[in-house]
Parts: C-alpha cells; sequence; structure tokens
C-alpha cells in the first residue's frame, strides 16, 4: 500500500463515511427529527432530485434510495454535491471499490454508526466479499481499537512514523518535482 | 511523556527479547529500540501473548491483503484520534 494516492483515497473514504453517518443517525434515523424535517419522497420528486435519486439506486443497485440522501435532498443542490462526493470517493480507482466499503465498514463500526455498518455490511457482501472477509475487518478493528487505548492510556508517543517510505511524486496534474 | 517509564529491551527476559527480534520481520524494519508498544505489550506476556496472536491472525493475508489490513488498522487508529 504505497504511495501517498492510496491514502488521500483512504482518507475521503472516511471522511465522506463519517460525514453520511452523522446525517444518518443523527437525523435521519431520528422520528423527532424527520417529524419536523421529513425526508423527501422517493417518486414524485422535481426532475434534478429525481435524476439524482435514480443515480444512487444504480449506483447501489437497489430499488430505494438510502434514507440519508433522501433527508439531504430537502436541500436538492446540497445534496448533489454531497453525493458527487460520495460517488467519486467511492468509485474503483487506485483503491477498489469493495475495498473501500470494508474501509468504510471499519470506520463506521469503530464510530459506533448503525447505519453505516449495516449499509457498508451490506455493500461489502453484495460486492463479493466473503464472510471471511467480513471476520478479517472485523478482526483488525478490534485489535486495533485495543492497542488504540492501550497507547492512549499509557501516552505512548509514535515511534514508527518513519517505515513508510516518503513518495517524492508531484500532486495529480502538477508539475513534475 | 508515556505515563509508565518505557523499559529498555535489555530490561526484559529472554523470551521477550526473542519477541521483539521477531517484531523487526513482522515490521520489515530495523528498529532501533522495539517499539513502544512491542514493549508494553511484552510487559504480561499472558496478556500479551493471546492478543498478540489475535492480532496476528487478524492481520495474516486472507480474503484481503496484509497491505490492506494496515491501512484498515490506520482508519481505525484515525476514527479512535490515536496519535500513536
Amino acid at each position: 500500500m504505497e504511495g501517498d494516492h492510496l491514502w488521500y483515497e483512504a482518507a475521503h473514504v472516511v471522511g465522506i463515511t463519517n460525514a453520511l453517518n452523522v446525517a444518518a443517525d443523527g437525523l435521519a434515523a431520528l422520528p423527532a427529527v424527520t417529524a419536523l424535517l421529513p425526508p423527501v419522497a422517493e417518486t414524485g420528486v422535481d426532475q434534478p432530485t429525481g435524476e439524482l435519486f435514480a443515480e444512487i439506486r444504480a449506483f447501489y443497485g437497489r430499488g430505494d434510495v438510502p434514507p440519508v440522501f433522501r433527508f439531504l435532498a430537502r436541500d436538492p443542490a446540497y445534496a448533489a454535491d454531497v453525493w458527487a462526493a460520495t460517488r467519486r470517493a467511492f468509485g474503483d480507482n487506485k483503491l477498489a471499490r469493495r475495498f473501500k466499503e470494508a474501509l468504510a465498514f471499519a470506520v463506521s463500526l469503530t464510530s459506533r454508526s448503525e447505519w453505516g455498518t449495516g449499509f457498508h455490511l451490506g455493500e461489502m457482501k453484495r460486492l463479493g466479499v466473503g464472510d471471511a472477509g467480513v471476520m478479517e475487518v472485523i478482526g483488525v478493528t478490534q485489535m486495533f481499537s485495543s492497542y488504540t487505548k492501550i497507547a492512549d492510556t499509557l501516552q505512548l508517543e509514535p515511534d514508527m512514523g518513519d517505515i513508510a517510505p516518503v513518495d517524492d511524486s508531484p500532486a495529480p496534474g502538477g508539475p513534475p518535482r | 511523556m508515556p505515563t509508565v517509564r518505557l523499559r529498555d529491551a535489555s530490561e526484559y527476559p529472554d523470551p521477550a527479547r526473542k519477541l521483539f527480534e521477531l517484531s523487526k520481520s513482522w515490521f520489515n524494519h530495523d528498529f532501533k529500540h522495539p517499539p513502544a508498544m512491542s514493549r508494553v505489550m511484552a510487559w504480561d506476556p499472558e496478556f500479551g501473548g493471546p492478543h498478540g496472536r489475535a492480532m496476528k491472525r487478524a492481520m495474516a493475508p486472507g480474503e484481503w491483503s496484509r497491505g490492506e489490513k494496515e491501512m484498515v488498522a490506520a482508519v481505525v487508529s484515525g476514527v479512535n484520534a490515536c496519535a500513536y
């Protein structure tokens, strides 16, 4: 996993996953919130929102739009941008989409996002990850949820930061160094 | 600053020092001193032993590569806001 590109991609997945989880668990899943701010209906919407929902359904290969996107679609322009970032972050690139779903599952599990954990587990399985592969991600997530707390409790200082090689490549599209 | 005094490798008994050598091959890096976490886990072999075996089992290549698992570990550490 050498080269900064991979790590930038991973960071984007982590960020947008957390953003979706915050809205999914903290807003879209709460009846007290949706009673006051109802999500946009699946059907009978204006054309831009309908196209957005169609794209989301196609990307996830499902017949419904995840509630978080219907909630965000209360502001269609905002929802479109969040979706564009989500689609970009999760699309196949240097990292494969199925692995990105594994990262998102680990992030969701670690941050106790009920919606994110279930959603990304479903995506992992849909994209062909087997039970053993899921358990591997759970194992790594659990073990590093232990190491991190041991390190924090003892306030250990980083001592392995220099074991990875430095990537001297320029920014994408930038002049050579 | 750590809340405990991290012992030098030479302060540990032989079995622990052998494990420190193994950590070099695990990380494929010639550490000047064993990583702090290795020294912490060696403090109580009855805890560190099974914990380390569980970690090695979890990190072994399977459906995901070791590199992919290191990335999962990194994002979990990030979400846990752990700088170590």
